[in-house]
């Protein structure tokens, strides 16, 4: 008898216990979620009641329930914004080395350093970016798994299909480029399709931000992409301006501005498309993230002047790029957070899934 | 000779093999959880937290009616949620007061957003017609989790993995019904072949609408009614608007609207190879 209080006592313990209350001396953990981890530890207790003023779902044309979300906001980390991010700048990058390729002979020195340095500059983006990815799974060992099935249905599935494309062809590109003989030929080869895949690098992720339940980023799923593309372009120039500064030149820099230029354009068609429904577009004019999005056209728009006004120097270059790349990144973390502040009011969904005005 | 077919012929002939075969194998099995017959004791919750082994995600008092589970997750996949309303439902004693009940679930869609948007295939359809996420596959990228448009499924940070009710999947292999079902004390939850639950559940909604209890409808319960998911393989019997228990008034599956932004996607990219083009054909002056 006081055998079998001691056993339990062992296993189960009444304050640290994971609520599977479970003796695994007496009982077997095979049910379907038996192998989910669990950190033992206290977070009991963490929310208390709040005071309700009046009875919930009252009625009226805004029900809710408690005002609690009906959506799950996405479980990414940082790491995801500064994917996008990396990912754009790399996946422009290299388009533009492969149009440099394109146009210029390959005895043209001086825009074929050019070009390296572009295909570099997509190698260090894109490899620094999947390492963000594969950081931010709940699993990173199982990364490999994405590549199991080839499923249009799920950009993120394509996404990988991309990255795997564009890494590995950079790389190729970037050791073999301007070889003599076959070797260069490869490097050659290599080069276009870089380019074709980091077109898709860079645009991807506005199909798989848009391509999700969240209200805000499904309703600007017709400028997610477009606005993506423009932010990658306009971040690779400022990278190259700011960073590479010998390599700075016209090229880059009307690769640059356009972005810049396209990417304020697409910002605001972007948040006209979410404020047809108010509700949707509330987070623009109502929260931390809604003043992060406004800081990045601000400073976009300030790299465009900085850009625009006559008799460049290249300091001023330099500060153009630097505001440039600020922008750009501000904008891809002001996605993310408008998505979560968007999938946390009920109201948004209910509105737009009614079409209210 | 008669032995040759077309193209067309044979493409056909799969077709119909293939329709026949699924046909044969899936027995389409579903909930049909009938809210006016709850009575919010949460013995679903129970059940399903014992049979699955799931851990508990955290204790709390939330003081909304008598809700402390608050919403499914990771390791909650049934949530009983209380509705207390000023208002007088039918058939009722309670003067202008009604307390409604709905114990919410994976609603397994004919079209999963889940589903179609895993990048591993982990999430899978089952010879039952429900979606089940393969534990040993999922490697926790959190993309199904902003795809559902009924915030179902969750990742569970400590573990890593997305999860979500399972329908049972290892009771309904052993010809067992779900926990859930199989503890409902008053057959709120009502498990079977989805076209006898059909059957089912539109009697009830005429019996209660002959009772006076004309707020009564389904929720989700085939194609026409809901096209966004083209319907629900666990659908409900609700008395107020869909709101009011937290469930999306006209759900869509992502997928549904992905064209729009893969259009957009196309146009960007040749934008893009465009711009690059016209930016590298500008003179490289000042190129080192």
């Amino acid at each position: 008898m006081g055998d079998e209080r001691v056993r339990y006592a062992k296993s189960v313990d009444p304050v640290r216990t994971d609520g599977r209350n479970v003796d695994e001396s007496v009982g077997v953990l095979s049910g379907e979620a038996s192998h989910q981890r669990v950190r033992h530890g206290d977070a009991h207790l963490k929310d208390v009641a709040r005071k309700w003023e009046h009875v919930p779902s009252s009625g009226g044309a805004d029900v809710t329930y408690y005002d609690r979300p009906m959506l799950k906001q996405s479980v990414w980390s940082i790491d995801i914004p500064l994917y996008y991010f990396l990912g754009g700048a790399a996946g422009a990058a290299l388009t533009l080395g492969a149009a440099l390729q394109l146009v210029t002979p390959r005895e043209d020195r001086s825009t074929r350093k050019l070009s390296a340095v572009c295909h570099w500059t997509g190698i260090t983006g894109s490899t620094i970016g999947a390492g963000f990815l594969i950081h931010d799974l709940g699993r990173p060992a199982r990364f490999l798994y994405m590549m199991r099935v080839f499923r249009p249905t799920s950009p993120m599935n394509m996404g990988v299909w991309i990255l795997s494309g564009a890494a590995p062809t950079a790389i190729t590109t970037g050791l073999l480029l301007n070889r003599e003989g076959v070797l260069g030929t490869i490097g050659e080869v290599a080069g276009y399709l870089s380019g074709l895949f980091g077109a898709a690098l860079a645009t991807y992720t506005g199909v798989l931000v848009s391509n999700t339940a969240i209200p805000i980023w499904q309703a600007a799923r017709r400028w997610m992409p477009v606005l993506f593309a423009a932010s990658g372009a306009a971040t690779a120039g400022s990278v190259i301006d700011v960073f590479v500064p010998s390599s700075s030149c016209r090229t880059t820099q009307v690769f640059g501005t356009a972005g810049r230029l396209v990417e304020i354009v697409a910002a605001k068609q972007v948040e006209l498309a979410a404020n047809e429904i108010p509700k949707v577009g509330e987070p623009f004019r109502r929260s931390a993230p809604g003043l992060l999005w406004k800081a990045a056209t601000a400073l976009t728009a300030a790299s465009l002047v900085a850009t625009m006004m006559p008799g460049k120097t290249p300091s001023r270059m330099k500060t153009a790029g630097l505001l440039g790349i600020a922008g750009s990144l501000c904008l891809r973390l002001a996605v993310h957070y408008l998505g979560n502040v968007s999938a946390r009011d009920p109201l948004a969904s209910f509105h737009q899934q009614r079409g209210t005005h | 000779m008669e032995a040759f077919l077309t193209c067309g012929e044979a493409r056909e002939l799969e077709r119909t093999a293939a329709r026949d075969d699924t046909q044969n194998r899936t027995q389409r099995k579903g909930f049909f959880t009938d809210t006016t017959l709850c009575i919010g004791c949460k013995a679903c919750e129970v059940a399903c937290k014992q049979w699955n082994q799931l851990p508990d995600d955290g204790l709390l008092f939330t003081g909304m009616s008598y809700d402390n589970t608050v919403a499914l997750g990771a390791s909650t996949w049934r949530h009983v949620a209380f509705v207390e309303r000023p208002v007088a439902l039918a058939n009722q004693d309670a003067g202008a007061f009604s307390w409604l009940f709905n114990s919410d679930v994976c609603k397994h869609c004919a079209r999963a957003g889940c589903l179609e948007s895993c990048p591993t295939g982990a999430i899978i359809r089952t010879e039952f017609d429900s979606v089940y996420v393969q534990p040993d596959i999922c490697n926790g990228c959190g993309y199904c989790v902003v795809n559902c448009p009924f915030g179902v499924i969750d990742r569970r940070e400590e573990d890593g993995r997305a999860w979500k009710c399972t329908l049972c999947y290892d009771r309904l292999k052993e010809g067992m019904q779900p926990a859930c079902a199989k503890a409902c004390p008053t057959d709120s939850i009502k498990f079977g072949d989805i076209d006898e639950l059909l059957e089912t559940a539109r009697k009830r909604v005429d019996v209660l609408h002959e009772k006076g209890m004309h707020e009564a409808y389904l929720y989700g319960e085939d194609a026409a009614s809901q096209p966004g998911t083209e319907g629900l393989n666990a659908f409900f019997l609700l008395v107020d608007q869909p709101e009011a228990y937290n469930l999306p008034p006209n759900p869509v599956v992502p997928t549904k609207n992905g064209k729009d932004a893969w259009v957009s996607f196309g146009i960007a990219v040749a934008g893009l190879i465009a711009l690059a083009i016209g930016s590298a054909m500008t003179k490289s002056e000042g190129c080192a």
